[in-house]
């Protein structure tokens, strides 16, 4: 039902101005211009190099960002995502220092460790009754004190892994004039590219912004939220595994404090990417570019000689602030807009619509 | 007493806690019980719980501020390099650098009332963006040597065996609870943080007390930062680094609720003391730093889980109706 | 509201407060000391070795342990403290299993391995320095990652009576600090670092950077120091040292410094990281970027992390020496002043186990300072990888 008025508000002429759409296109024309300014103010910027710096770099952000994403849509946080990373990265290398398996066996292997690590926290928010912001804080601190323990102060040494663990990063999949496509890079874009897919064309994926929208208003229709926000939540750990396989590739060396703080990067880069912490609106794409706009900045800032790599974070705050103004305005302009086109569309059909329509409409849009 | 226990059923349950952290403390070191450690309980932790108490404020309005540690830095690195540069005096250094906090605090405090932008994601920026500054204008340098007096004052005893940042907790505690639960203004707070928009219809100005708390937290973040260079000698631009978790963590703890309208005084002061003691007390039978917060993680979740789990056993209630209401804000009803 | 629940609202607070200074409070004037301060009534603990460790560098009167080494053996157990930079850097069980060892030689209980988590954080120390002078250890083992700031901490520790040894990294201005047991000539150092880049640079020498650990680190600010006095003389005038970036010795920033270094730096040829975390991170980086051929990787590194760059050819060579025998160096000295065996003096002389006969001289490396010199560098190539 939620889908005719979003439909015929869609055939109305506004399809391709969605918010989602106009945001995503504005980051990556944000993204292509502050490349085209580095490529001024740096020499050599363009250079196969640096492509392939950021592409690696930016894959655990990626796949982060997209944990938050999934969590965030829901109206909820995880804020233990940094120590899932550490958790996965250690457990995965030493099992690869004990068994010599191959690059499958440790991705599957990370992201059942962080899909498990996910589930704990899907428990106590969506079963628990436990507000997710708490839940998280008590597991970022519980999952790095077992991390502790486990490790008994010792550090997984990249001699001990097996020897494709530290050449996977470069592993190449193909290269154009210098610009190397690298498999890592190629699965983080793919994970999105999945989840964004999923996101839209599946019912679980609308009923997760629903419920992100207008939570009791979704359980009064009937969604199964707590199951809903229970995967969630082990989806997020699973991609927070996943990143955790990635950190280890890029780390060689692992000690039981990897991947503190990546927590804070993970939600501003969603932010960024046009998620509202509100939940209810934003997509994977937009959690996409946001982390590739935040990482690119940082890695370009180090080699602009005038800025020294001091003014890196300084220049990310008023990023991500900026990003949230400016998404806030667009938002408030373009709801405008799609109320009174779904209004239009509404007067044209039954009252069940009307009924309908109030229910979905009441705070983003769920759509992608 | 049964009566306040059954009205203050958190605060009761926290006193229970406390005094089993105590009782443990006692059991695994028997250095615990001297004053000189009751003292350092509190000094070794002294500008977090300082900020502790502004945040009570900021959390009961329905509001969240993660830029305290960065602020906390912030004004120290900005008093160290006015001191550095031999700018100006430096008692006039640490009066601009209390004033910097404030403007920090201003600023995140307009953009979230003029723009009506989530306080979660302003001062996420706030974090990263003043931190960022800080490093700035330290760089990765340490700046110390300051004035002997200054140091003076951050290390020794001031009011018989207190060091004058216990002092100043005291008093500050004391005044803060005044403020929380006997004045208007403290009323207007919990009433904010139970519904704006029921608050605006009452004629109340939401967005001054906002802004007013936002500054205070600013300033309060500042003082601490100054604090934190007395005592430990030394500025660098990860002053406080993590320290945000830590200090909303002891608020939480305290029965404060993450979706703004109520809370206490006592319990957050419960908290901390219980915090503290378990940092403490297991720091001196040489227990690892993570494993403390560990500890404090779990207290925080079941906290909130296990009077979930007991009143949902006592009424044999289904789920609970909106468990997606881990909410980061509230939404509408 | 009733008069009753008012009162009692404000009686809460106030009674619990009580609670708990009537708990806390026990024993009062016992071993109290409020971190940083010097009033203490503890002094009369162990009055000898009070007077013993106040700082000596400007006595140049020599003790009556002048002369004959004192054999340092058993005399019951001593209660200790090892304080390590952090507890997750390899290279600080490894002392610690040193110390374990000394420990068992001579009959005492293993001393408390306990430090900060993370290697970054200046001012971790502090308060495992406050909480041992609280516990009445009897010695203190300490590898200072916080400069001046462990200053009034280890003052504190002094005044009550409790040696503070240092090693690897020692108190810049001496304050609180016994003795200093340091795992090489600090000056030494930056002789063999300055050594290390001409070979792997060449001839026409060329630019290198350093990537050092903590800002605050007191023995990688000394071997900087060192290295760049080395440099100054005219063998070493080839040599361009472009920039000196810090890790904090944790291995994500240590990466994003080498990078920065390289990105900033096109005609760099060799990054020099006195730290073991900032070795491998660095080759690490190299290797990531595939730049092994053109920047090689050296400084002081642990042979078993470095082995696959030792391989890969991005590490041709570095240094290190032995951090166990560090620790069980350090726990002799810490024993033989707890036991009041040795007196921490210049010119004292004792036997340490295994590791033979030391003398306790002044520090050329300190303004002010104590120092035992443990011993020589051990240098690590592809011919010999250590491993």
């Amino acid at each position: 039902m939620t889908e005719t008025i979003a439909e015929k508000a869609a055939q109305s002429g506004t399809r391709f101005l969605r918010p989602e759409r106009v945001k995503e296109a504005t980051l990556l024309g944000i993204i292509a211009l502050s490349v085209v300014v580095f490529a001024f103010l740096i020499e050599g910027y363009l250079s196969g190099r640096f492509f392939n710096r950021v592409t690696t770099s930016v894959v655990i952000v990626t796949l982060l960002a997209a944990a938050q994403a999934l969590v965030i849509f829901s109206r909820n946080i995880d804020l233990s995502v940094g120590s899932i990373v550490g958790v996965a990265a250690y457990l995965t290398g030493d099992f690869l220092a004990a068994t010599g398996q191959g690059p499958i066996v440790a991705m599957l292997v990370a992201t059942v460790v962080g899909a498990i690590l996910g589930s704990v926290n899907g428990l106590l928010v969506a079963y628990g009754g436990v507000p997710a912001i708490i839940v998280t804080l008590g597991t970022l601190a519980l999952f790095r004190t077992l991390l502790s323990i486990y490790s008994e102060g010792a550090n997984v040494l990249a001699g001990d892994l097996p020897p494709w663990v530290l050449d996977f990063n470069n592993v190449t999949l193909f290269t154009i004039a210098g610009f190397e496509v690298r498999l890592v890079f190629v699965i983080a874009v793919l994970v999105v590219l999945l989840l964004q897919f999923a996101l839209a064309r599946l019912r679980w994926g609308r009923r997760i912004y629903a419920i992100g929208s207008n939570p009791s208003a979704a359980v009064q229709a009937g969604l199964p939220a707590a199951s809903l926000v229970f995967w969630s939540f082990v989806g997020s750990g699973a991609l927070a595994g996943l990143a955790g396989f990635m950190f280890m590739a890029r780390a060689g060396t692992i000690s039981a404090t990897a991947g503190a703080g990546l927590e804070l990067e993970s939600v501003a880069a969603a932010v960024v990417g046009g998620v509202s912490i509100l939940g209810g609106s934003g997509t994977m794409l937009g959690a996409f570019l946001g982390a590739v706009f935040i990482d690119t900045l940082k890695l370009s800032l180090v080699r602009v000689p005038e800025v020294s790599e001091f003014w890196r974070d300084a220049f990310l705050g008023i990023l991500i602030l900026a990003a949230v103004i400016l998404d806030t305005l667009l938002r408030n302009r373009f709801n405008r807009r799609w109320s009174a086109e779904a209004r239009k569309a509404m007067e044209s059909s039954g009252p069940t619509a009307v009924g309908m329509a109030r229910v979905a409409g009441g705070g983003g849009t769920a759509d992608a | 007493m049964r009566d306040w226990a059954t009205k203050h059923r958190w605060e009761a349950i926290l006193i229970v806690v406390l005094a089993a952290t105590i009782v443990v403390n006692v059991a695994l070191s028997p250095f615990y019980l001297g004053f000189g450690n009751f003292v350092n309980l509190f000094w070794l932790s002294i500008e977090k719980i300082i900020v502790v108490v502004v945040m009570t404020f900021v959390i009961i309005n329905g509001e969240i501020d993660l830029s305290v540690a960065s602020v906390m830095g912030f004004s120290a690195a900005v008093t160290a390099t006015l001191y550095n540069g031999d700018v100006v005096p430096f008692a006039v250094a640490i009066l601009i650098g209390i004033a910097a906090g404030a403007i920090a605090g201003l600023l995140q405090g307009l953009v979230i009332t003029r723009f009506g932008l989530p306080s979660l994601v302003v001062t996420l920026a706030g974090l990263i963006g003043f931190r960022g500054a800080a490093r700035v204008l330290l760089e990765d340098r340490s700046v110390g040597d300051f004035p002997e007096w200054f140091e003076r004052i951050g290390q020794q005893t001031l009011v018989g065996p207190f060091p004058i940042a216990l002092v100043l907790f005291f008093v500050g505690l004391v005044v803060a609870w005044v403020i929380l639960e006997r004045s208007a203004f403290g009323r207007k707070v919990y009433v904010i943080g139970n519904s704006a928009d029921v608050a605006r219809f009452s004629g109340i100005e939401v967005n001054s007390v906002k802004l007013r708390l936002f500054v205070a937290s600013g300033t309060v973040a500042g003082l601490a930062g100054i604090l934190f260079a007395a005592r430990v000698g030394a500025v660098q631009g990860t002053l406080g680094e993590t320290y945000e978790l830590d200090i909303i963590t002891m608020v939480l703890l305290g029965g404060v609720s993450i979706f703004g309208g109520s809370g206490s005084m006592l319990g957050v002061v419960l908290a901390l003391f219980t915090v503290l003691n378990i940092r403490n007390g297991l720091g001196l039978a040489n227990i690892d730093g993570i494993i403390q917060t560990g500890v404090i993680g779990l207290l925080l979740i079941g906290s909130v889980l296990v009077p979930n789990l007991a009143r949902r056993y006592r009424l044999r209630r289904p789920a609970p109706a909106s468990p997606a209401s881990g909410a980061i804000a509230p939404g509408p009803p | 509201m009733t008069a009753i629940t008012r009162r009692s609202r404000v009686l809460g607070p106030l009674v619990v407060v009580a609670l708990v200074v009537a708990a806390c409070g026990g024993d009062t004037g016992e071993t109290t000391t409020t971190a940083g301060e010097a009033t203490t009534t503890a002094a009369e603990a162990t009055t000898t070795a009070a007077e013993t460790t106040t700082s000596a560098a400007a006595e140049t009167t020599t003790s009556a342990a002048g002369g004959e080494a004192v054999e340092i053996t058993g005399d019951g157990a001593i209660t200790a403290t090892f304080l390590p930079k952090c507890t997750n850097i390899a290279v600080f069980p490894q002392a610690n299993s040193g110390a374990e060892e000394a420990a068992a030689e001579l009959g005492s209980d293993p001393a408390e391995f306990v430090g900060p988590a993370d290697c970054g954080d200046s001012t971790g120390q502090i308060e495992f320095m406050t909480n041992a002078v609280t516990q009445g250890v009897q010695a203190i083992m300490l590898s200072n990652n916080s400069g001046d700031q462990l200053d009034a901490p280890a003052q504190a520790a002094a005044d009550a009576g409790i040696p503070v040894v240092t090693w690897d990294s020692p108190i810049p201005s001496a304050t609180g600090e016994s003795v200093f047991v340091a795992q090489v000539d600090f000056d030494e150092t930056g002789q063999v670092m300055a050594e290390m880049a001409r070979t792997i640079l060449g001839d026409d020498g060329g630019e290198f950077a350093i990537l050092s650990a903590t800002p605050d680190a007191a023995n990688q600010n000394a071997w900087i120091a060192a290295m760049e006095e080395v440099l100054a003389t005219p063998e070493f005038e080839n040599l361009v040292l472009v920039e000196t970036v810090y890790g904090n010795d944790v291995a994500e920033d240590s990466v994003t410094a080498a990078l920065g270094l390289v990105d900033s730096h096109p005609g760099l040829e060799l990054i020099m990281a006195p730290t073991t975390v900032g070795i491998v991170a660095a080759a690490q980086a190299m290797e990531q970027e595939g730049l092994c051929e053109t920047i090689k990787v050296s400084g002081l590194g642990l042979p078993e992390e470095m082995a696959p760059y030792v391989e890969s050819g991005c590490a041709p060579e570095f240094a290190l020496w032995s951090f166990v025998d560090l620790g069980y160096l350090a726990y002799y000295v810490a024993y033989g002043i707890a036991t009041e065996q040795i007196v921490a003096e210049e010119g004292a002389a004792f036997v340490a186990g295994r590791m033979g006969e030391y003398e306790i001289t002044a520090d050329p490396t300190r303004e002010a300072g104590l120092r035992v010199l443990m011993g020589p560098f051990s240098k690590y190539n592809a011919e010999n990888p250590g491993t």
